[in-house]
């Protein structure tokens, strides 16, 4: 394992800039938010946590054209590819069902294929928690360990430096003068570094009484009859904050700009919450009403993708849980499911 | 660098070079498309009206002709209603054929029973004529169709020539009949007695409205035909058509890339499937 500087590393993203779009979080109030990155200022925050923006919207735009005028090519100019440094391990598993749609899925998308592809992912681990990390639920560390490039582990003015990719290895090869061999003492400070943010994870998860996925099994098919979703879906204003906020929602609206002289198709974000989003045009509505609009999405994250693609499209980043103005808690949903069906 | 991946959102540029008024609410234009979309039947299309959007269509024409195609559709929504409007020479745009249609080959040396509703007539006349192509591959052939009042009945003069064929057993009801009708009155699962054929290897197609559908599939199976031995063509909003965008999920499944023809069975424990 390699270890640089954070000046050093000013360095390496300073070349970066070159062939790579660099995003970095930046702190605004509590809050981290991805901006492109120019100096290494000071209110760059490569720990802490998830940024406040899903990592899905540099891949999968919340609204791009997708064609125009009969035109066979694909109409946005590829840009350099991104490089997007901090990104902290839910959204990694956000990432993973987003490839899983958008690539393999039987169809391939080739908007979100070539904003994907060439990408450089620099991950890092999260330093702290805010009490909606849930992500040992999912089985998922408060650490990369898996579909990074490089990841970086904050020690100070320091970061502890694991590759992760072939991609990876050429850049730290590349610029090796920057990085240095890691001392072994530092090793074992990472390891309790994270023992402790995995501690304030597995308090949180207490806390709230989150059970494990391994009992999520058949939760939906047990629970579909349940009055759990009438119940949670009571205060729900339909604003579909938690889709567009959730790394793992997919879903999109195919809109056609009103202008016949000028062809554009968009795409847009679209939200499984609305109402008119299964209707079809002579009327017919699979999900008249809001708790069974609920109770879909969670039959599409934990039955669908569990049954389709063997992975729960869920990543314990708990930002639908900020973001619900009706404070309806996927936490709590699964906990009703889990224990009270 | 360029992935070399067609796009599937773009629509193919297609001239209008008909349109029949089939009944007060139902057309057919006949489209003639500027590359070659070659279609199965049961397999359907996004037809782009330009500048207000677009909506999925089961073809209504042969297959086996491959430069033009037919698409019959029902005034309902904002793209149908623009449809509606379109005249000779005007332009839209057609995607696809996406999803899995009708599987003619296991179809071979089997009885086929093949029921239509009101406008779930247009994706079957598709079938019919695919079916007339390929006559000497099937034991039997029966349709059995039904719509609300004679004037609603879709392609009246085309089916008048079906009923001298040889090859098919044809009957035809209507919910309310006038006094020109001298065929059956009644819905449409009022003609499936007596349908002479082997009901436990028989194949049974059904294509309609919603509820013409749940209750036509009741009334096969009481008949003693098997779950995955029926066909059904499922009605979702069906968008994108490579099932990315998540409108037309059900259960496990996407209509527009799974289906939109699905076996009962497949589909049977899903909640709302008739919706």
């Amino acid at each position: 394992m390699q270890y640089i500087s954070s000046s050093n590393f000013a360095k390496f993203l300073e070349n970066l800039k070159s062939n790579y779009d660099v995003y970095v979080p930046v702190k605004k109030g509590d809050q981290c938010f991805y901006k492109k990155y120019i100096d290494f200022t000071d209110d760059i925050v490569i720990g802490e946590v998830r940024a406040f923006e899903p990592l899905k919207s540099f891949f999968f735009r919340a609204r791009e054209i997708v064609a125009e005028n009969f035109k066979s090519d694909i109409p946005h100019a590829i840009q350099k590819p991104y490089c997007i440094v901090g990104v902290k391990a839910c959204d990694l598993k956000g990432l993973q069902i987003q490839d899983y749609v958008f690539e393999n899925h039987d169809y391939q998308d080739p908007f979100y294929i070539n904003m994907r592809k060439n990408n450089l992912i620099i991950s890092a681990d999260c330093t702290s928690t805010i009490d909606t990390c849930f992500c040992l639920t999912l089985d998922i560390k408060p650490y990369p360990i898996e579909n990074f490039d490089i990841n970086l582990s904050v020690m100070g003015e320091y970061f502890i430096v694991e590759i992760g990719s072939q991609k990876g290895q050429n850049l730290v090869e590349k610029y090796s003068y920057l990085f240095e061999e890691v001392r072994k003492e530092f090793i074992s400070q990472r390891n309790e570094y994270r023992k402790k943010v995995n501690k304030s994870v597995e308090k949180n998860i207490k806390e709230n009484k989150v059970p494990h996925q391994d009992s999520f099994k058949d939760i939906i098919e047990r629970g579909y009859e349940s009055d759990i979703w009438v119940d949670e879906a009571n205060n729900c204003v339909e604003c579909g904050a938690c889709n567009v906020i959730c790394p793992t929602c997919h879903c999109f609206l195919l809109y056609d700009q009103k202008d016949k002289n000028r062809m554009a198709r968009l795409r847009i974000w679209d939200s499984c919450m609305i109402k008119d989003f299964a209707r079809v045009a002579g009327g017919a509505n699979p999900r008249p009403e809001l708790w069974m609009r609920l109770r879909n999405r969670f039959e599409k994250k934990f039955d669908f993708f569990p049954k389709v693609a063997n992975i729960y499209a869920c990543t314990g980043c708990g930002r639908c849980i900020s973001a619900c103005p009706a404070k309806i808690d996927i936490r709590k949903v699964l906990k009703r499911l889990v224990y009270d069906v | 660098m360029m992935y070399k991946i067609e796009n599937p959102y773009r629509p193919i540029k297609a001239e209008i070079t008909e349109v029949i008024s089939e009944t007060p609410t139902i057309k057919t234009i006949r489209v003639e498309p500027k590359e070659p979309i070659i279609f199965e039947t049961g397999q359907f299309i996004e037809l782009t009206i330009p500048g207000i959007g677009e909506a999925p269509f089961t073809p209504s024409s042969r297959p086996a002709i491959k430069d033009i195609m037919e698409i019959t559709i029902m005034n309902v929504g904002k793209v149908t209603e623009k449809v509606h409007e379109l005249k000779k020479g005007d332009i839209v745009g057609v995607r696809g054929p996406f999803g899995k249609g009708y599987p003619m080959d296991s179809f071979k040396g089997k009885e086929i029973l093949v029921v239509g509703g009101g406008c779930g007539f247009a994706p079957l006349r598709s079938l019919m004529y695919e079916l007339f192509d390929r006559s000497g591959e099937f034991k039997k052939l029966f349709f059995r169709g039904g719509c609300k009042t004679p004037q609603e009945l879709l392609y009246r003069s085309e089916i008048d020539d079906w009923a001298k064929r040889k090859d098919l057993d044809i009957k035809l009801t209507v919910d309310k009949g006038d006094s020109e009708w001298k065929e059956n009155v009644g819905v449409v699962t009022t003609i499936l007695d007596g349908v002479e054929m082997d009901y436990e290897s028989g194949i049974a197609i059904v294509c309609g409205p919603p509820i013409m559908m749940k209750f036509s599939t009741k009334k096969i199976l009481d008949m003693g035909f098997k779950e995955e031995n029926i066909y059904l063509s499922m009605e979702k909003n069906m968008s994108c058509g490579i099932g990315k965008c998540g409108h037309c999920r059900i259960g496990t499944y996407y209509v527009c890339k799974d289906g939109p023809v699905f076996t009962y069975d497949k589909i049977k424990n899903f909640s709302n499937i008739w919706d």
